[in-house]
This record gives structure tokens, C-alpha cells and sequence, in this order.
């Protein structure tokens, strides 16, 4: 997919570019705030990584233009500044992350990729219930009774394909599939591992995944009759 | 410290004072007066009589002969109280009759015809004495004859005493008025002042802004003053405050430089004691970065305390935020780490940012260096007090190390490398809030640290 | 040392007082224990005053009373005399001669009393509250109604010369008047009769002394005269004894006079040096409130202000409201009354034109 990146010290932007174009995605890497407006305006982008201190024109200059000409990429801001209001006002001013520097590059990483993904899928707020489990696929978060639970991706669509057919038995193969699409390589240990961890997270909740011997999983709600 | 007295007291009593001494000199003037008229009143009569008695000395058959008139007495009867004394002395200046031994208090040879009344005394007491003379031009009886007329001073005195009142009661009275009317107008005067002192007193000490009350040109050196030191003290601020951030930004990038071109390096190629060394580095440039992160954010921290308007926020929003803030995407996904807040929101009075970096910090502590499978972050309230707590189910800090765990760079782990700022500037955060950070020894569930702030009466939505 | 010298000497001057005084002093011994002792020196006759006293010691039963009479003229030298070395002469003093007491007054021979029974008292009979006029006495006409027939009864001054005039021969030396050279109040009388109108006066005084009139010290010296029938009139008598003589004498009669009517108010004062001001004051007060009013009316002096006349009086019913009162304001005018000069003149006049003018014949027994 396709990165602009907007950071004006060298050593850093390089990592970065690195580190996505390891990973497949195209990245333009500009160091004029000026400029990168310019491209933004007729460019598509699934993700823009800007910095804040810029010459020519500032981060914050930045967003607003992009959000003020209807764009809805989304934008990750980086700041050097103290937070003494920088991160409020970026999140203000539409901002869909914010990291500060220094940062770890997994982090940035795993973040971007979040934010990648977040536009692809559907926007729609989407709500399932099961027990006193609730999933919020839009805001992918997920309560057990008044508790937010913290899932990683992997955990939270597994959790997902469960949830939205309580009762339903899923064989491991149809649960590989679901997880990790055909492309890529995994085994079925992986889900044992992921429906172990999955089974932590939701301690305490009412409601179960129950292991079917020999046919696979499914979720029990301890309401149901 | 010695109190002044208040600027209207000072007034007040000057404005007294020359009101007691206007109105003394007034009496003063008025008793003057009311005596001058009580004795020119009284003298009439006086030397009337005198008069009388002069004009009914007659000669008969050769001798000198007075019939004192009945209405000469009632004349002087007119001073109803007052005694009279009389002294008819004939042209050989013996006393014809009378009191003999009522004396004119002017010469005989020098009373004219008809004399002013004068002061005197007879039998020790103080009297008005008149006199009139009489030329007798009789054959018989050649020469002057004279009248001396005394009267006492209690009319005289009744009536000036009576004068003096009345005039002391109208003194009295416009003394009370214009005091009264000093009094308000003072107090009107001085309505800037208090305007001002309570616009001073009402401001927020975070409140650096100039003052703008509308104050009569005497004030405006206070005023300017004031607001001289507030511009200063204000610059100071955003001085301060620059260089929070140019010292931010200025260490940040590199420190971002140096992490990007670790990351770069990469420890695939590297052999064993490279690849260890390289961690090491790469560990290392971490510490660093959380250092400095936690030194600037102290720093914030601070600054913001004392120059922040604490204003009513949601807690279960700001501990949220913060919750997302803390916890890495990257995060072990061992670890169960859940956030729960009450479905009442509880508010309180705080700066927002300050809060946020305290809960981060705390977090960020517990996911370092205390939870190994568990971590919970959760909101609640009681009557008074809101409260975050953050629940690990590591070691935690036995409970003697917890005042030293909030002390700057004192932590247990220093060896590690790791600074002790996160719980120093949860605390100070606590402490600018009125709230306090404390800890809940490790039972079967966990380590707890637990930040408390007080509620904000009827926040709660 | 110098206390009991001063104490015997006090002790020696009360009994050469005492012993000086001794006919006409009256002793009301206190009823209880003593506890003070007043000393009034009076002008009014004991009789009159007997009644006041009694009921006053009814009241306060602790206080004995010497009551001791002078002639007012007496009186008057006593007092001023005292007056003057600064000695005590009692402890109230009673005068029928009010301008003696004004003149007292003036040379500050008087102290002062304040009370609320003072306060009663008419304006016109209170001076400097030191001199009080306690009781209310015109000066009237008194005959006997045997000798001087109905139709010829005076009923104004100018009726009395007229009549004398008419019938000079009848009432020649049958008029009986003060002899104001003895007497103060007849002075006082006869000054105010010459103030009044002086016509009428003159006119009167003229007629009788063609009438031959009959000059006696005292009040009830004339009255005893008329009511013998040695005198048929008698000018300017003193209303209370007239009254009083009238009640034991039933052929006397009394005429307040029609025309103008002088009235007399018997005079209180307490002296400087007074010893016991404090129980004259007490008494002062006694004769001022009602109850001493009232029983002055019913028992010794029988006129008041605002009643009527007692029975058989003849006269206007009530002389206030008739207007005809001519009271002698207690005040500063009275020092000209007393006046040396003006009095040695007066009396000069007066007994001119009826003393030496004639002399009847039965006076000179």
C-alpha cells in the first residue's frame, strides 16, 4: 500500500522507509511540509506518517489542510515536542494516532498497520452480544460486563467469528481460514494457542468457549437455556 | 505585623476629627453670640430702668427727693429670676438709697448720661451694672446725681445657655449629617478599591492575563503594577514553557535518529556477541528514550501545576485515554489487560494532560516492571473521591520501599537502568489535584497503586 | 477644740434668741421620738397656723416645732440683721409682708426648693423658688351691720369715699385702716391701692381723712373695734381674719370689693443660714400640697384662688374668673415697695394727709 511519509530528519525517515518497503508498501518520504501538502492533494494514500516540526509548513498546518479539504486518509502524527499540548491538539485536529519520539519501530509498525486495516474495513458500528461479552467491530473493542478487555487482531476475529453464531461448533480448518486467509501459512496449533489465550482474556465472563472434542469450538453463552 | 488601619477608618477619623473641630468652633462661635445677644437683650433693659430711676429724681422743697417707679422693677422683673440691686447717690455723692455699697464699675466723674451696661460684681456675685447720670440744675440742688442699676446674670446666662443649645443641637445635627454624608460618599469612593481587591482576590492564580477592572486614574499604578508583574511573570511562563519544548524536540530527534539507524542496523547479520551487544545497544536507546520522555513529562508536569486552570473533566475518559496511550499494540500478548470503569461517570477537578501522563506513567510502570499475565486499570468512586487503580499481578513493592518508589530516580530496579520518575510525577500530579498516591500491599490478586483525586460535588452525569 | 467653742457659742446665741422670744414662742413637741427640730418664725397669728402644724406633725410625728411670732416689721430687721452676720434665724420664715421677703430674697438671704409641690404653685406668688406664697387673701371691707345700714353698705373704693363724704358726720373717726407706719402689710396694701388707680385712691384716702379715719397696727385690733361697735368700717382688713372674726362676731359683715380687690399671699421662705433647710422645706412643702391647702381653707384662712367665697361674704362668686383679683405678684416690683426712700416718703404722705390731719377723740385715751 501506499505511505507518504513527511519527516524532515534523515536518519529517521530512512528507518522508516526501510521498515515499510521490508514489509511491501510503497513509501513517498518528503521533507517539506509545502510540498507534502501539495502531493497529498492529488495523491492517494491509505496511510499518511507525519512529523510535526517541519520546515515550510508544520504538521499541524498539514492536517488541517487534509482534513480541510475533505481527505479522510488516515494520519498518524509524530512528535518531538513536549506534550505540554501537542497531543491534544493533534488529536484535535483530526489526527488518528500520535506517536512520540523516540519511539519503537514495531510499535510505529504495528500501529500503521492497525490504521491500514481500519480504513479497509467496514465502517458500520456493529455490536454482538453473547453472554456478557460485547464486541464493538467498529470500535474493535471488546467489554465483559463493565471490563474492557485488550485482544490483539488475531484474538479479537476469532472472538468475532464466534460471537456471531453463539452455540455454532466451528471446525479448526474453518476457523484457520477465517483468521488468517489462505495466503497465509499457518497450522492448526496456532489456533489451539489463540482459543487458550482467548479463554484467559474472557476469565470470568459468562460465557464459555467450550472445546468439542474431535469436531472444534464454540461459544456457550451460561444465560442460554 | 502591625495592621494599618483600613483606608475608610484613616478617613473616617480625619474626616471626624475636622468635623468635631469645625462643629467646637461653631458651638464655640454660637455660645459667643447667643451671649453678645442675651447681654445686649438684657442691657436694654438694664440701662431702661436705670433711666427710670433717673428720671424720677426730683427736688422738692429744696431737697433731693427719688420715688423709684414700680415699672422700673418691672422692667427688670422681665429677667424673671434675677436679683436686683440699685443705688441712688445724690450731688454730694452720698447714697440717697439702695444698696450703699454698690460700686459703678466706671468712675463716677466718668458716667455720662446714659452708660452702657458693664461687668461686675456685688456681694461676689457676677452682675450687669448700669448707670445714668443726672444733671441737676435746681437752685437748691446743683450738681450730678447718679443711678447705678445691677441685675444678675441668670436670665442672661438662661438665655444664652438656651441660644447655645438650640445653636449646638443645629450643629449638631449638620455634623452628624455631613458626617453620615462623608461616610457614604467615602464608601462610595472607595467601591474601586474593594471592586479591585476582589477582582484580585477572585482571579485563579493560574490566571495570568492582565487585570481588567475599570479603576479611577489613582489606581491605575497599582493596576499597572499588578499587571506589569503578571506580564512578567507570565513571560517567565512562556519562557519556561519554550524551552520545555525546544529542549524536547531538541532531544527527541536524535534520540529518534539514533533508535532509526539501530533499527536499521538490525541483528540478523550480526553473530552472537554482536547480536548481544547490539541488544544491549538497542535496550539501552529504549532506557534512554523512556528517560527522557519521563523527564520531560515531569518536567510538564510541574510547569503545568502551576500554570494550568484545573477545570472539570470526565475521569473514566481521561483514564481511558490514557489507557490506550500506555498499552503498546506491541504488548505481550500473554498478558490479560482489561480497563473497567463505572457506568456513572465520576468527574473531578483537573488539568486533563497532567492526569493522563500521571495514569500513563503508572501503567507504563505496572507493564515494566510488575504484570506478568494480568493487568487491570479500573475507575470508581465513593462519596468523596475518585479513584484510578491500576492492578498488576507482579511483585509489586513491598510496603517499605513505597516512599522511596516516589522519590525521583529511586527505584529498586535502578540497578536495571530503569528511572524511578513515573511514580514521582504520578505523584506530584496527585498532590497539584488535592488527591493523593498510595498503594495496596500484594494479596492473592495483585499489586495495586492507587491514584485518588477528590470528586467534583455534582460532577457525576 | 474649735468645734465645741463653736458648738457653745451656737448653744449661747439660741438662748439669748430663745430668751429674747420667749412670750410668743409656741413648743409642739414631736408625738414620737424626736428625730428633728423645726423653728418657724412667723407673722401669722398661732390660731391660723395651729391646725397646718398639728396636721403636719401627723405626718411626720417625729418633728418638734417652735413656732415663734414677730411683728412683720420685726421680723423683717431680724432677719435681714441675721441675714447679713451670716447667722441662722430659724428654719422657715412665715410673712404676711411678702415684699419684706422679696427683699430678703434679693440680698440673698433665701435658699432655693425645688419640688413638685413648688410646682403649683401660681407663677404670680413664686420667686426665684425662694420666696412662695402659700395662702390667698384679699383685702376686704368689714362692717357692722348694726351701725352702717343696708343701703349705705360700700361696695366698690369709690362707694367708700363717696360715702364718707355723704355721711362724714356719721362715719367721722368710724373708719378703722392700718397704720402703715407699724404695719407691712397695711404699707403694702396701701402702696398697691395708690398703684392701682390713683384717682380713686387719693380720693379715698382724702375722704378718709376728713372722715377722720382711725389707723391701728393691727388686723384684728380694728376688726375687735368694729365688732364693738367702737368703729362702724374697716378698710383693707386681711379676708382670713376678717372671716374668721365674722364667724364669732355675727354682726360683722365682709364686702369684697366689687371694683378691684387686692390680694395678699402670705410669704415662705427658707433662710440661707438655715440649720435645719431640709425640715423647713419639708413643712414648705406641706403648706403647698393639698391636703395643707385644704385645711388652711377649712380652718385659718378660708379664701382660695379657684373656689368660690365662703358663705356670707359679700362679693363677686368666684373673684378669678370675675377679673376683679388684683394679686400681688411676688417679684422684683415688690423692691421698690420697699424701697427706703420710697417708703419713708410714702408714710410721709400717707400720714400727712391722714394721721396729723386729725385725731379722734377716743383714740387718745
Amino acid at each position: 500500500m501506499r505511505i507518504l511519509l513527511v519527516e524532515d530528519t534523515r536518519d529517521v525517515g530512512e528507518a522508516i522507509c526501510k521498515r515499510f518497503e521490508a514489509t511491501g508498501h510503497a513509501v513517498d518520504w518528503e521533507t517539506n511540509g509545502r510540498d507534502a501538502a501539495e502531493i497529498i492533494d492529488f495523491t492517494d494514500y491509505a496511510l499518511v506518517i507525519l512529523d510535526v516540526m517541519l520546515p515550510g509548513m508544520n504538521g499541524f498546518e498539514i492536517l488541517k489542510h487534509i482534513r480541510k479539504s475533505g481527505n479522510a486518509v488516515p494520519v498518524l502524527v509524530l512528535t518531538a515536542r513536549s506534550e505540554i499540548d501537542d497531543r491534544v491538539g493533534a488529536l484535535d485536529l483530526g489526527a488518528d494516532d500520535y506517536l512520540v519520539k523516540p519511539f519503537d519501530f514495531r510499535e510505529l509498525e504495528a500501529r500503521a498497520r492497525v490504521l491500514m486495516r481500519r480504513r479497509t474495513g467496514g465502517e458500520a458500528t456493529n455490536l454482538i452480544k453473547c453472554g456478557d461479552i460485547a464486541v464493538d467491530r467498529a470500535a474493535r473493542s471488546v467489554h465483559v460486563g463493565k471490563r474492557e478487555v485488550q485482544l490483539k487482531r488475531r484474538e479479537l476475529t476469532l472472538l468475532e467469528v464466534l460471537v456471531a453464531r453463539p452455540g455454532r461448533v466451528f471446525s479448526k480448518d474453518e476457523l484457520l481460514d477465517q483468521i488468517f486467509g489462505f495466503d497465509e501459512a499457518a497450522n492448526a496449533n496456532a489456533i489451539e494457542l489463540y482459543i487458550g489465550r482467548l479463554r484467559k482474556k474472557l476469565e470470568g465472563a459468562k460465557a464459555r468457549i467450550v472445546t468439542v472434542r474431535g469436531l472444534g469450538y464454540q461459544l456457550v453463552s451460561d444465560d442460554a437455556p | 505585623m502591625r495592621r494599618e488601619p483600613s483606608l475608610f477608618a484613616r478617613l473616617a477619623r480625619r474626616i471626624s476629627v475636622v468635623l468635631g473641630i469645625g462643629a467646637a468652633l461653631l458651638v464655640t462661635a454660637a455660645w459667643y453670640y447667643a451671649e453678645t445677644a442675651a447681654n445686649k437683650a438684657y442691657d436694654r433693659l438694664l440701662v431702661g430702668a436705670a433711666l427710670q430711676m433717673s428720671e424720677s429724681l426730683a427736688v422738692e422743697d429744696g431737697i433731693l427727693t427719688v420715688r423709684l417707679p414700680t415699672s422700673a422693677f418691672e422692667l427688670l422683673g422681665l429677667a424673671e429670676r434675677d436679683r436686683i440691686f440699685y443705688r441712688v447717690i445724690n450731688t454730694h455723692g452720698e447714697t440717697l438709697t439702695g444698696y450703699d455699697d454698690l460700686e459703678s464699675p466706671v468712675p463716677l466723674d466718668r458716667i455720662e448720661d446714659v452708660s452702657n451696661a458693664e461687668e461686675g460684681f456685688y456681694k461676689g456675685e457676677p452682675v450687669r451694672i448700669a448707670s445714668a447720670k443726672r444733671v441737676l440744675a435746681d437752685p437748691a440742688v446743683s450738681g450730678e446725681a447718679f443711678v447705678i442699676v445691677a441685675q444678675t446674670n441668670e436670665a442672661r446666662s438662661a438665655l444664652t445657655r438656651e441660644l447655645t443649645l438650640r445653636a449646638t443641637i443645629l450643629v449638631l445635627v449638620m455634623s452628624l449629617l455631613a458626617f453620615v454624608g462623608a461616610m457614604l460618599a467615602i464608601r462610595y469612593a472607595l467601591q474601586p478599591v474593594e471592586h479591585l481587591g476582589t477582582a484580585v482576590r477572585r482571579r485563579d492564580p493560574h490566571d495570568l492575563t492582565p487585570v481588567t477592572v475599570d479603576v479611577p486614574r489613582e489606581l491605575d499604578p497599582f493596576v499597572g503594577s499588578i499587571n506589569h508583574f503578571m506580564g512578567r511573570l507570565n513571560e517567565r511562563v512562556d519562557l519556561l514553557q519554550r524551552f520545555i519544548a525546544d529542549a524536547a524536540h531538541q532531544i527527541r530527534t536524535p534520540l529518534t535518529a539514533l533508535s532509526a539507524q539501530i533499527d536499521l542496523l538490525g541483528g540478523d547479520k550480526l553473530d552472537k556477541a554482536g547480536r548481544q551487544h547490539y541488544e544491549r545497544v538497542q535496550e539501552r536507546a529504549g532506557e534512554l528514550a523512556r528517560l527522557t520522555n519521563q523527564l520531560l513529562s515531569h518536567a510538564m508536569v510541574i510547569h503545568r501545576a502551576d500554570s494550568v486552570q484545573l477545570e472539570p473533566i470526565s475521569l473514566v475518559d481521561v483514564a481511558r485515554r490514557a489507557y490506550r496511550a500506555a498499552i503498546p499494540i506491541t504488548v505481550d500478548p500473554d498478558i490479560v489487560i482489561s480497563f473497567e470503569a463505572p457506568d456513572e461517570r465520576p468527574f473531578v477537578l483537573g488539568d486533563a494532560v497532567s492526569l493522563r501522563e500521571a495514569i500513563v506513567n503508572v501503567i507504563d510502570n505496572a507493564l515494566r516492571h510488575g504484570a506478568k499475565h494480568r493487568l487491570e486499570v479500573r475507575v470508581r468512586a465513593n462519596d468523596a473521591e475518585a479513584f484510578v487503580e491500576v492492578e498488576d499481578d507482579g511483585p509489586g513493592i513491598p510496603p517499605e520501599g513505597w516512599e522511596r518508589a516516589t522519590q525521583r530516580f529511586a527505584t529498586s530496579k535502578s540497578h536495571e537502568g530503569s528511572s524511578g520518575l513515573g511514580f514521582a510525577i504520578a505523584l506530584e500530579v496527585a498532590k497539584a489535584h488535592g488527591g493523593t498516591l498510595s498503594f495496596r500491599a500484594r494479596d492473592e490478586r495483585g499489586f495495586t497503586v492507587i491514584l485518588a483525586l477528590p470528586l467534583l460535588k455534582g460532577g457525576t452525569s | 477644740m474649735i468645734r465645741i467653742i463653736l458648738a457653745s457659742l451656737v448653744v449661747a446665741f439660741s438662748v439669748s434668741l430663745a430668751k429674747a422670744a420667749d412670750d410668743d414662742k409656741t413648743v409642739f413637741p414631736a408625738s414620737g421620738v424626736e428625730t428633728g427640730r423645726l423653728t418657724i418664725y412667723s407673722t401669722t397669728d398661732l390660731v391660723a397656723m395651729k391646725p397646718l402644724i398639728e396636721d403636719f406633725q401627723k405626718s411626720s410625728p417625729g418633728i418638734t416645732i417652735n413656732y415663734i411670732e414677730y411683728l412683720t416689721n420685726e421680723l423683717n430687721s431680724l432677719a435681714s440683721e441675721a441675714c447679713r452676720k451670716g447667722e441662722p434665724l430659724g428654719d422657715l420664715l412665715l410673712s404676711s409682708s411678702v415684699d419684706q421677703l422679696v427683699k430678703l430674697a434679693n440680698d440673698g438671704c433665701a435658699t432655693a426648693h425645688r419640688s413638685p409641690e413648688t410646682a403649683r404653685v401660681a407663677e404670680w406668688a413664686n420667686w426665684r423658688d425662694e420666696v412662695f406664697g402659700f395662702t390667698y387673701e384679699p383685702a376686704v371691707f368689714v362692717y357692722n351691720n348694726r351701725l352702717v345700714p343696708a343701703n349705705e353698705v360700700p361696695r366698690t373704693h369709690v362707694e367708700l369715699a363717696d360715702l364718707l363724704r355723704e355721711r362724714l358726720d356719721y362715719y367721722r373717726g368710724r373708719v378703722g385702716t392700718y397704720d402703715i407706719r407699724l404695719s407691712g402689710i397695711g404699707y403694702l396694701l396701701a402702696f398697691n391701692d395708690a398703684r392701682q388707680t390713683t384717682t380713686v385712691f387719693g380720693r379715698l384716702l382724702e375722704s378718709m381723712a376728713r372722715a377722720a379715719a382711725v389707723a391701728r397696727c393691727c388686723t384684728g385690733e380694728i376688726i375687735e373695734e368694729v365688732a364693738k361697735g367702737n368703729l362702724y368700717i374697716g378698710y383693707n382688713m386681711l379676708g382670713s381674719y376678717a372671716y374668721e372674726a365674722a364667724l364669732r362676731h355675727p354682726q360683722l359683715r365682709i364686702v369684697v370689693p366689687r371694683d378691684y380687690t387686692l390680694v395678699l399671699s402670705r410669704g415662705a421662705l427658707i433662710p440661707k443660714a438655715a440649720k435645719q433647710a431640709e425640715l423647713g422645706a419639708q413643712f414648705l412643702d406641706f403648706l403647698l400640697s393639698e391636703r395643707g391647702q385644704a385645711i388652711a381653707r377649712s380652718n385659718a384662712f378660708y379664701f382660695t384662688e379657684t373656689g368660690g367665697l365662703p358663705p356670707d361674704v359679700d362679693g363677686p362668686q368666684n373673684m378669678k374668673e370675675s377679673g376683679i383679683a388684683q394679686p400681688i405678684r411676688i417679684g422684683p416690683a415688690l423692691l421698690a415697695v420697699q424701697d427706703r426712700a420710697q417708703r419713708q416718703q410714702f408714710i410721709d404722705d400717707w400720714s400727712q394727709s391722714l394721721i396729723e390731719l386729725n385725731s379722734p377723740d377716743w383714740t387718745r385715751e
